[in-house]
């Protein structure tokens, strides 16, 4: 390759690395714009395509393109702000920019235009998976910068990359305490809004069939960090979003419902622990089993001790929860919520109707009702099965009686149903249950294939009761997770499950993303304050941090000009040099200015050339700083002699 | 005149006129090959034939004194003989080494690049040794041992170019190029420039040489200097348009032959003036293969060394 496009072609490639880099946060259609014409002007590069000519009207015809795809950016987003269409502007711009690129200044701002890439691609997302290769791409684009900054464009790559990486390392520290001290203040300009992504999860419906569709997916649906030990296994109830309405096929939770909470009375030692919640674009928080109080300030929770959030969940959240294993209400149901917890569509399920009559002459009392209910389920052959099958409208009386096939979901469907039939206040509850535990990281992962609903009954002088009917039907599910059970059907999760190895390699790399995103991506202000605290600071507020902060650059500044001392003072003219210089700039008046590569005798002689007169009188103090400067040792006193001489000469 | 009885200096300042008086036009190049000598280096010639190579190499020799032989090298040149080989004495009944022409005192190696790989190795390895070693026997070359070889870089058919180790064995490369047009008329309304030195005494003498060497190697040069030569050759390291860079000899040669120059300019002391005229004649040959001596790899030595600020 020639040497005059090296810098081109290393800015080009920064470019089509950061591009890639950012390409899931970008429309496809401004990536391919950007890959077009880095192909283009990779092959000018490598001297495949022949640069082109100027011709006339090319400018218009740009600035007509330029127009296009800024308007194309406009009607894709309807805005140019923002997180996702600033970055597809900065894709198709960076995109123009190289196929106009001619200077080297040109190549400068396409390396400029990667580095804002990058920093977006950074406030897109923060996986550690992606922090290698941005270190990688930031390093390149800092050769390529040293590439593009050096005279003649000859610098060797290795060089570069050298350079590159030296200047890198020094910023650590830097970029250190930026990340310990620098004031994460409240409403920060980084907080930008996020486009919106596809709903994974538990939603507040559930119709037979729609928990089994979760029942393969691997991804975690959140990790738990306990305070104390792990409860046992059983008691894993992670309860989500509460279903309190049936229209004989769907439990859905009806927004509008709500009455009196009734005063509960936790028993037993509460259970502590912090939840990563990964995003699930729902409003829903998980918590075991009977969750003392809100998390947080801005976490709501309902009379039937749901938690929710005023928006959507968009980003990893963590929250620290208390909860009961056992809970009593000696209380009364409030006359509303009976009514709504005993509500049933007229007519549908008629058979499971006619069951509830003939359990509920045998058994008047409500407890006794509900065992005999789940003896019913253990003996009438009902099967726990991932393919239950399709329902009828009719869904509890095609899981009861037609197909006898059933997931979690027909079953607590079925029970509740059986339950408000008989007049006993019940609702569906859906959430995960059990977990993995990660002996790597010390958690619990909690994986979408966890998914688990059952009831919750209200029992008179016990309060809400949980009932899981899942548990008599399949008693192994409450010790084993859904992919150990279903081990043969569940394809693609089974590798991983099968293979032991795997299995811990998949929990290191989970315990080292969890690390990632506790200790780094989550390092807010309060972990700030945290820290502060533990350097002795009282009472730490952000003025303690912007003091830290600036502590930290102060002693950074120190430690870059301590380790380049050595080249500063060389840099730094002594005495003689002063004076040596002093002559220069009083003679850059009448010829032109000494280069930095001019030995003073040359200098001299070019300044005779130029000025005759000035000639023999510089060529002579010239002389005399040679020997000064260039020969043994000299005096003081003749140091003292040449500035006079200095002084003395008039221009 | 006599050499003897003026101080080796005012000697040096005659030789050097005694040398522009030979070559006409060409003071830069004659400095450079003096000051080669001076600092015990040896000396590559290369230019187009008919430029004065072989007069420059007789002049030399001849100005400064020393004893001096001419081997024109060939293909079919074997090493022997220009070492030297045993033959059988009959009386003594044993064999006796009869001295090649390499025992001079200056060599005039002429179009080195004619001869096979195997003779020039043998002629590179006693210029660096000093020394060349038959049977068992080793024989020192005489002090000062000068090589002055010429080679025509334009003509490669039948040539074997010397390798880039074997470059580096030479001090300096120079070329003289033609004369402007005064000169050129003065050269040809001048008689033959051997006839000349044939009437010229010599200026200097073998004794007078080694003492102007080592009087040369006594020259001043400031720490800042070394640190200015040190960044030089290292810039040359972090080029993409250099292959290799140069080595640690290459700046000892370089050291070497600006106090060598500095002591012709009359000076004591080494100014970065002094290092910046012997820098293209001591880095060219050494940065490339010795094929390349257009205009560009000119433009790049010169280049490299406005590169590098001097110390101040």
């Amino acid at each position: 390759m020639n040497t005059a496009a090296r810098a081109q072609v290393a800015a080009t490639l920064v470019f089509m690395a950061s591009v890639l880099f950012i390409a899931g946060h970008a429309p496809p259609w401004c990536t391919a714009i950007a890959l077009l014409s880095v192909a283009w002007r990779l092959s000018i590069g490598f001297g495949w395509l022949q640069p082109p000519r100027g011709r006339r009207g090319a400018r218009f015809l740009f600035g007509m393109l330029t127009a296009l795809l800024v308007a194309a950016v406009l009607a894709n987003f309807r805005t140019v702000n923002g997180l996702a269409a600033g970055t597809a502007l900065l894709v198709v711009m960076g995109a123009l920019k190289l196929i106009e690129s001619r200077t080297r200044r040109d190549d400068g701002i396409v390396v400029g235009v990667s580095l804002f890439l990058l920093l977006a691609a950074a406030l897109a997302s923060q996986s550690l998976w992606r922090l290698p290769l941005y270190l990688l791409i930031v390093w390149g684009a800092c050769a390529a910068i040293a590439l593009i900054a050096y005279p003649g464009d000859a610098l060797r790559t290795r060089t570069a990359l050298r350079l590159s990486g030296r200047a890198l390392a020094m910023s650590v520290p830097l970029a250190a305490a930026c990340f310990l001290f620098f004031p994460r203040v409240a409403g920060q300009f980084w907080a930008l809004e996020r486009g919106a992504g596809a709903t994974t999860g538990l939603s507040d419906e559930m119709s037979p069939g729609s928990i089994s569709k979760l029942a393969n997916e691997y991804d975690p649906a959140f990790r738990v960090r306990f305070a104390a030990g792990l409860p046992a296994r059983a008691a894993l109830y992670w309860r989500g979003p509460v279903l309190n309405s049936f229209d004989g096929f769907t439990w859905r939770r009806e927004r509008a419902r709500f009455y009196r909470a009734e005063p509960l009375e936790m028993l037993g030692d509460p259970v502590r622990y912090r939840v990563t919640l990964e995003p699930t674009w729902q409003p829903w928080l998980y918590a075991l089993d009977t969750v003392d109080a809100s998390p947080r300030r801005d976490v709501f929770m309902s009379y039937d001790r749901q938690l929710s959030t005023m928006d959507r969940i968009t980003d990893v959240v963590s929250y620290d929860a208390v909860s009961h294993l056992a809970t009593r209400s000696s209380g009364e149901l409030s006359t509303l919520g009976r009514r709504y917890e005993t509500q049933l569509p007229d007519g549908r399920n008629p058979r499971t109707l006619a069951l509830a009559r003939e359990i509920r002459a045998r058994t008047p009392d409500d407890a006794a009702y509900a065992r005999a209910v789940l003896e019913w389920f253990r003996t009438n052959g009902l099967e726990y099965t991932l393919e239950p099958g399709t329902t009828t409208l009719d869904s509890v009386d095609t899981t009861l009686f037609d197909s006898k096939r059933g997931f979690c979901g027909h079953f607590a469907s079925a029970f509740a149903m059986l339950m408000r039939s008989a007049g006993i206040p019940a609702r569906v509850v859906t959430g995960y249950l059990g977990g993995e535990w990660n002996p790597a990281g010390g958690y619990l992962i909690v994986r979408q294939s966890d998914a688990h609903a059952w009831t919750e009954i209200w029992l008179e002088g016990r309060g809400w009761t949980r009932m899981d009917p899942t548990a008599v039907v399949a008693p192994e599910r409450l010790q084993r997770g859904i992919l150990d059970l279903f081990n043969d059907s569940l394809p693609v999760a089974s590798v991983f499950f099968r293979n032991t190895w795997l299995r811990q390699l998949n929990h290191l790399w989970d315990g080292a993303n969890q690390w990632w995103q506790d200790q780094v991506v989550e390092f807010n202000l309060r972990a700030q304050f945290d820290l502060l605290r533990k350097l002795g600071v009282e009472s730490p507020d952000w003025r303690h941090l912007g003091w830290a902060f600036a502590l930290a650059l102060l002693a950074w500044i120190a430690w870059v000009g301590l380790s380049l001392r050595r080249s500063v003072a060389r840099l730094k003219p002594d005495r003689l040099a002063r004076a040596w210089l002093r002559a220069t700039r009083r003679l850059a008046r009448v010829a032109p200015p000494r280069a930095a590569h001019e030995g003073p005798m040359d200098y001299a002689r070019r300044v005779g050339a130029l000025r005759p007169e000035l000639g023999p009188r510089v060529e002579a103090l010239a002389a005399r700083y040679a020997r000064l400067r260039f020969g043994p040792r000299a005096a003081k006193n003749e140091i003292a002699q040449f500035e006079r001489e200095v002084r003395r000469l008039a221009v | 005149m006599n050499a003897s009885t003026t101080s080796p200096t005012d000697a040096l300042t005659r030789a050097l006129a005694d040398l522009d008086r030979i070559i006409l036009g060409k003071s830069e190049a004659v400095r450079l090959a003096l000051t080669c000598l001076l600092a015990r280096g040896h000396l590559l010639i290369e230019d187009v034939p008919g430029v004065g190579k072989t007069t420059l190499a007789h002049a030399l020799a001849h100005v400064l004194g020393l004893a001096w032989q001419r081997v024109q090298f060939t293909s079919d040149l074997l090493p022997a003989d220009i070492i030297g080989v045993s033959v059988f004495d009959a009386p003594s009944g044993g064999f006796s080494f009869k001295k090649g022409p390499m025992f001079t005192q200056l060599l005039l190696a002429d179009e080195v690049n004619r001869a096979s790989p195997k003779t020039q190795s043998a002629l590179l390895e006693a210029m660096e040794e000093r020394q060349v070693s038959v049977d068992v026997t080793t024989y020192r070359l005489p002090d000062p041992f000068f090589v002055v070889a010429t080679q025509n870089p334009f003509e490669q058919l039948g040539t074997f170019r010397l390798p880039e180790s074997q470059l580096d064995r030479f001090l300096m490369r120079i070329s003289l190029g033609y004369p402007d047009a005064a000169h050129e008329r003065a050269l040809l309304a001048g008689g033959d420039r051997r006839d000349l030195l044939a009437g010229m005494p010599p200026a200097l003498n073998p004794d007078a040489v080694r003492e102007l060497q080592a009087t040369a190697q006594r020259v001043h040069i400031a720490p800042a200097l070394l640190e200015y030569v040190q960044t030089l050759v290292a810039s040359t390291r972090q080029r993409s348009d250099i292959q290799i860079g140069l080595s640690p000899r290459a700046g000892q040669g370089l050291v070497r032959a600006a106090r060598a120059w500095a002591m012709l300019a009359g000076r004591d002391m080494v100014i970065p003036e002094d290092v910046q005229a012997v820098f293209a004649p001591v880095a060219s040959h050494r940065l490339d293969a010795g094929v390349n001596t257009g205009a560009d790899h000119a433009a790049l030595i010169a280049a490299l060394a406005r590169g590098v600020a001097v110390p101040i």
